[in-house]
């Protein structure tokens, strides 16, 4: 082991200087027109489902998906303002209340569909295309977190990891119902809940592993 | 930067998530010392950065000498901290209180390092003193009856016999040692140390040989 005061040595002797990190929100805002582009980006690619003014009038659905598009922002906050260590960890609840009115409005709408429906409303027409659009969003948008936060590896891993899985997870659940006719299909409110547990299981899975991979090493040469 | 040091309420060296330290003004100051430090040490000042990092030493060993009881284990936790603070040193705002940053990352590595700790205890054995075989008999618990019985046996030896053969073979001195010592010529000595040995084989019951 090396003696403290030569370790304080080498670590004066080795220093660079380093350019201070932005404010949180500012960081935040900048992921998120990241998410915008990727998303606007998609629908370019894929175009805008064809019913979704008329769909928009249902107070279900709007509420559904502005539910999700305040969890993806609220959650993105909460994780750059979480990774930081002088911050309080309360931050954590700052997503709760968008996440309850889009789990409801999914619960609601859940409900509504299966009674007029019955077990039929489950199709696998769209599930492909749909499988390739939460791939397309979700991926660049958790790499990109990914390296913006890493320097919370040794902090908080596990609440940022979960904070930015649920961030991901939303604006993908948003991005599924803009593109995707057939919402009438349980299959698509399913796809919403199921991506979002699917990020948050992943990301407290190996969210920590893949962010002390990516972490900076403690170490006297860098 | 200087502007702060007249101490104005949002300067504390309270932990968000750790133990809270007493806000008297004094760690108030050293908060701003150390706030004014880092934000030097960010702009590449090397001084004030190994300054920094030598005052926050004894702080540190303080939080850890709570949690450990070691004093390696301190030392190597305050070392952890340290390399933390420098690979994260650029998420400091100098515009926040030093305390909290330093107090939640300190806290941050203690509960790592209890966990890490914790799962090698559950499967690994430290080696102790206990377990390792030393040349001295007085640790080998196993001879101390042999010892006792040879100690019994010696006793009951005539003293001339009983004193050749402590001071040769029990304090090892030599025979001119044990001569000056006890006043017996080297001679009687040598007598007398043969005869114990006799006796103390009749005694003993002649182990040694067939």
């Amino acid at each position: 082991m090396i003696a403290t005061p030569d370790l304080i040595e080498s670590l004066a002797a080795n220093m660079k200087p380093v350019r201070r990190l932005r404010p949180p929100v500012t960081r935040a805002a900048c992921w998120l027109l990241l998410a915008a582009l990727v998303v606007a980006l998609l629908a370019v690619s894929q175009g805008i489902r064809p019913d979704l003014a008329q769909r928009l009038h249902d107070p279900a659905f709007a509420g559904g998906m502005a539910g999700a598009a305040l969890t993806g922002v609220l959650a993105a906050i909460a994780a750059f303002l979480v990774s930081l260590p002088d911050r309080s960890r309360l931050w954590l609840i700052l997503p709760t209340p968008a996440v309850a009115i889009w789990l409801s409005n999914i619960g609601y709408q859940c409900l509504a569909q299966w009674i007029s429906m019955g077990p039929n409303g489950v199709s696998l027409g769209e599930t492909i295309r749909c499988l390739a659009t939460l791939v397309l969003t979700s991926l660049p948008l958790s790499l990109a977190m990914l390296v913006m936060l890493r320097y919370a590896a040794p902090l908080r891993p596990t609440s940022v990891t979960f904070m930015g899985s649920l961030s991901v997870a939303a604006i993908t659940a948003t991005a599924l119902s803009l593109f995707h006719a057939g919402d009438a299909t349980l299959m698509i409110i399913m796809f919403n809940v199921g991506t979002a547990a699917m990020f948050v299981g992943l990301g407290s899975l190996f969210g920590r592993r893949m962010l002390e991979w990516m972490g900076p090493r403690s170490d006297i040469r860098n | 930067m200087t502007g702060r040091s007249g101490g104005p309420p949002q300067l504390r060296l309270v932990g968000s998530e750790g133990d809270a330290a007493p806000a008297v003004p004094e760690l108030t100051r050293r908060d701003t010392d150390w706030a004014i430090l880092m934000a030097h040490a960010q702009d590449g000042d090397r001084s004030a950065y190994q300054r920094l990092l030598r005052e926050i030493t004894p702080y540190l060993r303080s939080l850890a000498a709570r949690r450990h009881r070691d004093p390696s284990d301190v030392e190597d936790a305050v070392q952890d901290i340290l390399l933390t603070v420098h690979a994260i040193r650029h998420t400091f705002d100098p515009t926040r209180p030093f305390g909290p940053w330093l107090v939640t990352i300190a806290n941050r590595r203690f509960i790592d390092r209890l966990r890490r700790q914790g799962r090698r205890r559950n499967r690994e054995t430290p080696l102790m003193p206990e377990h390792e075989t030393f040349a001295e008999p007085q640790s080998n618990l196993e001879e101390t009856p042999d010892r006792h019985e040879l100690e019994k046996a010696i006793d009951k030896l005539p003293p001339m016999q009983r004193k050749a053969i402590r001071l040769l073979r029990l304090n090892e001195m030599s025979l001119k040692e044990a001569s000056t010592a006890s006043g017996m010529s080297i001679a009687s000595l040598k007598i007398n140390m043969h005869r114990a040995v006799k006796s103390l084989r009749k005694i003993l019951g002649d182990r040694s040989e067939p």
